[in-house]
């Protein structure tokens, strides 16, 4: 008797174990559970879980479990792209970074949101504009990254406006014993296409027209790389500039061996601080200078987005409004220092105190923001971008060449994704 | 042992004791000869299905169409793929070069230690131990042309020494050459080593007391009897090399532009950066049908020179 009993016995619970581990949710209903995704590391985190609860406190009945997932853009794009593309319901409101929107929004991966126009009417029209698709909006701008010209107080009496005035400030601090004149990323990867695109902005030229053609081998474009090439061919900006992303450029800057950097708003609160910054109170924020076109700043900065398969698509952009309010983007503001995306926002005096520089000047540079070619192809465009500028930043291949090289390779991608030929 | 027992109809004995032993032997394969279909051939197989498809996560509305060999057209086209090819090639022959060069003077040294073998191995051996994407950032950070040890000596030598590696075309190669050699060629070193150790001292002897040279011992003996393991050991780091992707992909990314770009690289690209599923797929096949035809040239030669 004990033999059967014990052989069969571990086999039952075992079975058991198993209808209980498939079936439980499967059957338990479980209608009013969202599940979000986004930066919950730090600070961000906190004030994800505090909006969080306010927003269940005003939704009865509504839970919001949040998903965690990896820090860094191209893993996340990765994880995202996996979910999507195998109609996966959840998570629900995805944090998109600005450049995925087109491609997600083409994909049918996220749902339109339309906004009331007061509300529209508030965001800078830049940051609207890197979320639309085909004349829609995909997604709501949570709060903003721009790129700035930090530049010493000390070595210079104004910052720069003009490219000619960057160079004469450059090479008046080299004379002065400072090593370099400028900083910016020069290593070949996405953030050398940002500082590309602040550069094109100031030449007038652009990466793609309005109607999606490339026009990135223009003279404006190339005008631009050409200055970037000559900073570097005249020790402006150093050679070693060429292997930099953020963080080794905000360390030349704050160890006082660069007179300009050109970054993103994250470096001016590190280096406020007196005890790790050689620079602290000795730097200021300007936007980036121009030539013949307008001085341009590069927009960054994270979006909310909802799936397209999400089993509650309402609760899920009533989510996304609550999060993209005027009240949590200026709490965000205050924990993390992150720029807030809707432009009323800057005249709460409380920013004032949160923010790493003056609104003011905030709100002047976010005004000043263009944002990166709006396309579903993004990253594979981006990849030959950069190759061919970081090509011709270090002496592989005349400006001309190398943007006539990536302008080729993006058109070829372009006709071969038959989106030349799209319904538009 | 007495000659077992025939059947009685007259075959010949030992044949069917053969045939049998063959029977019993694939019996006893067979279990590891079916994970290694499931683990080696089918992804194998499902990644060539999918490279003759056109199957681009990002365009989902392209669907997923049969193309054929279009994908190995494109590759074949492609100069971006063409220099990531002799980019391998090239780094391949060079870094193995040097590591069976190294490593077989290393082996020797060893070899000719009379005490603290065993202690000097496991040092040898440490390269080896680091993870490969530790060590690249190490050589990073040597080669900063700001702050790294590199330049920091080349100034103090002579200023002009001191150049921005990693902006430089040619000169970007330096640290990854060298980043591979510093770690692979202990390994070569101690399969070497244990070939060394597999030479009948006799041999040695005998030939020292025929009157031969340090050179001649080494020429007609050593490097002889060598051969099975130096062919072992340029198989393994001659496919690791070709196949080579951590060590770039952390130290240059590829860069400066795409000047130390090799395939892996290429196909990574494509695959997980772009999400050209067939496209990369076709990328990765290459990969494989060219390590692949190497070592058959390299099975080959080891063949030829054990007389089979």
């Amino acid at each position: 008797m004990a033999a059967p009993r014990a052989g069969w016995r571990p086999v039952t619970l075992l079975a058991l174990a198993g209808l209980l581990a498939l079936g439980l949710p499967a059957c338990a209903p479980r209608p009013d559970v969202l599940t979000f995704s986004g930066s919950v590391v730090g600070g961000e985190g906190e004030i994800v879980r505090r909006q969080i609860a306010r927003f269940q406190a005003a939704h009865p009945g509504v839970r919001v479990e949040v998903r965690v997932t990896p820090d860094s853009a191209d893993t996340r794009h990765q994880l995202y792209v996996q979910w999507l593309s195998a109609w996966a319901p959840d998570p629900d409101v995805l944090q998109l970074d600005v450049i995925w929107t087109p491609e997600f929004a083409a994909a049918g991966w996220i749902l339109p949101i339309d906004l009331p126009p007061e509300a529209a009417a508030d965001f800078f029209p830049a940051t609207l504009a890197a979320n639309r698709w085909r004349g829609r909006l995909y997604a709501v701008p949570w709060f903003v990254d721009v790129g700035m010209l930090y530049w010493r107080t000390d070595l210079m009496p104004a910052a720069p406006g003009t490219f000619t005035e960057l160079d004469a400030a450059a090479r008046g601090a080299i004379d002065r014993g400072v090593p370099y004149g400028l900083v910016w990323q020069g290593a070949r990867y996405e953030g050398l296409v940002t500082v590309f695109v602040e550069y094109l902005a100031g030449t007038g030229g652009r990466i793609l027209d309005d109607d999606g053609t490339v026009v990135v081998d223009a003279p404006a474009a190339v005008r631009a790389l050409a200055i970037m090439c000559d900073e570097v061919r005249d020790g402006i900006v150093p050679g070693a500039a060429l292997a930099w992303q953020e963080e080794q450029t905000r360390f030349a800057f704050q160890n006082g061996r660069a007179a300009m950097m050109r970054n993103w708003p994250y470096a001016a609160a590190l280096m406020r601080d007196p005890s790790g910054s050689a620079v602290a109170g000795r730097f200021g924020v300007a936007p980036m200078p121009h030539g013949a076109g307008t001085s341009g700043a590069a927009l960054g900065g994270a979006q909310l987005a909802v799936n397209a398969r999400s089993r509650q698509p309402d609760l899920a952009r009533e989510l996304v409004r609550f999060l993209t309010a005027p009240a949590q983007m200026l709490e965000r503001a205050e924990i993390a220092g992150q720029f807030p995306a809707r432009r009323r926002v800057y005249d709460e005096a409380r920013l004032a105190a949160a923010l790493p520089i003056a609104p003011a000047d905030a709100r002047r540079i976010i005004e000043h923001a263009v944002p990166r070619p709006a396309t579903p192809l993004y990253t594979q465009l981006s990849g030959l971008l950069q190759i061919q500028l970081h090509r011709a930043l270090t002496g592989q291949a005349s400006p001309a060449e190398a943007l006539s090289a990536a302008a080729d390779g993006m058109r070829r991608a372009i006709a071969d994704a038959g989106l030349d030929e799209a319904a538009r | 042992m007495s000659t077992p027992a025939g059947p009685p109809n007259g075959t010949n004995p030992a044949g069917a004791l053969a045939a049998r032993e063959a029977r019993l032997a694939w019996r006893l394969m067979l279990p590891a000869l079916v994970v290694l279909a499931f683990v080696a051939v089918v992804p194998l197989g499902a990644t060539v299905w999918e490279s003759l498809h056109r199957h681009d996560l990002r365009l989902p509305w392209t669907g997923r169409p049969f193309v054929g060999l279009a994908n190995y057209v494109t590759a074949a086209a492609d100069t971006r793929v063409r220099t990531a090819l002799g980019h391998t090639l090239g780094f391949t022959a060079v870094s193995v070069a040097l590591e069976l060069v190294l490593g077989l003077a290393l082996a020797l040294g060893l070899d000719a230690l009379a005490r603290g073998r065993g202690l000097a191995r496991v040092v040898v051996l440490l390269p080896w131990a680091l993870p490969t994407v530790v060590a690249a950032l190490v050589w990073r950070f040597m080669f900063d042309s700001e702050s790294g040890i590199v330049n920091a000596i080349a100034a103090s030598v002579a200023p002009a020494l001191a150049i921005d590696w990693l902006a430089h075309p040619w000169a970007a190669w330096v640290p990854v050459v060298l980043g591979d050699v510093w770690k692979t060629t202990p390994f070569v070193a101690l399969l070497l080593l244990a070939g060394l150790q597999a030479i009948d001292a006799s041999l040695y002897e005998a030939a020292r007391l025929d009157g031969a040279s340090a050179w001649r011992r080494f020429a007609h003996i050593t490097l002889p009897l060598l051969r099975p393991a130096i062919v072992v050991a340029l198989i393994f780091r001659t496919l690791d090399a070709f196949r080579v992707f951590d060590l770039v992909y952390v130290l240059t990314g590829g860069g400066p532009g795409t000047a130390t770009e090799v395939l892996s690289l290429t196909a990574f690209t494509a695959l997980l950066q772009d999400l050209r599923f067939g496209y990369g797929s076709a990328l990765s096949v290459i990969v494989f049908a060219v390590s692949f035809g190497l070592a058959l040239v390299y099975v080959r030669a080891i063949g030829a020179r054990t007389g089979r």
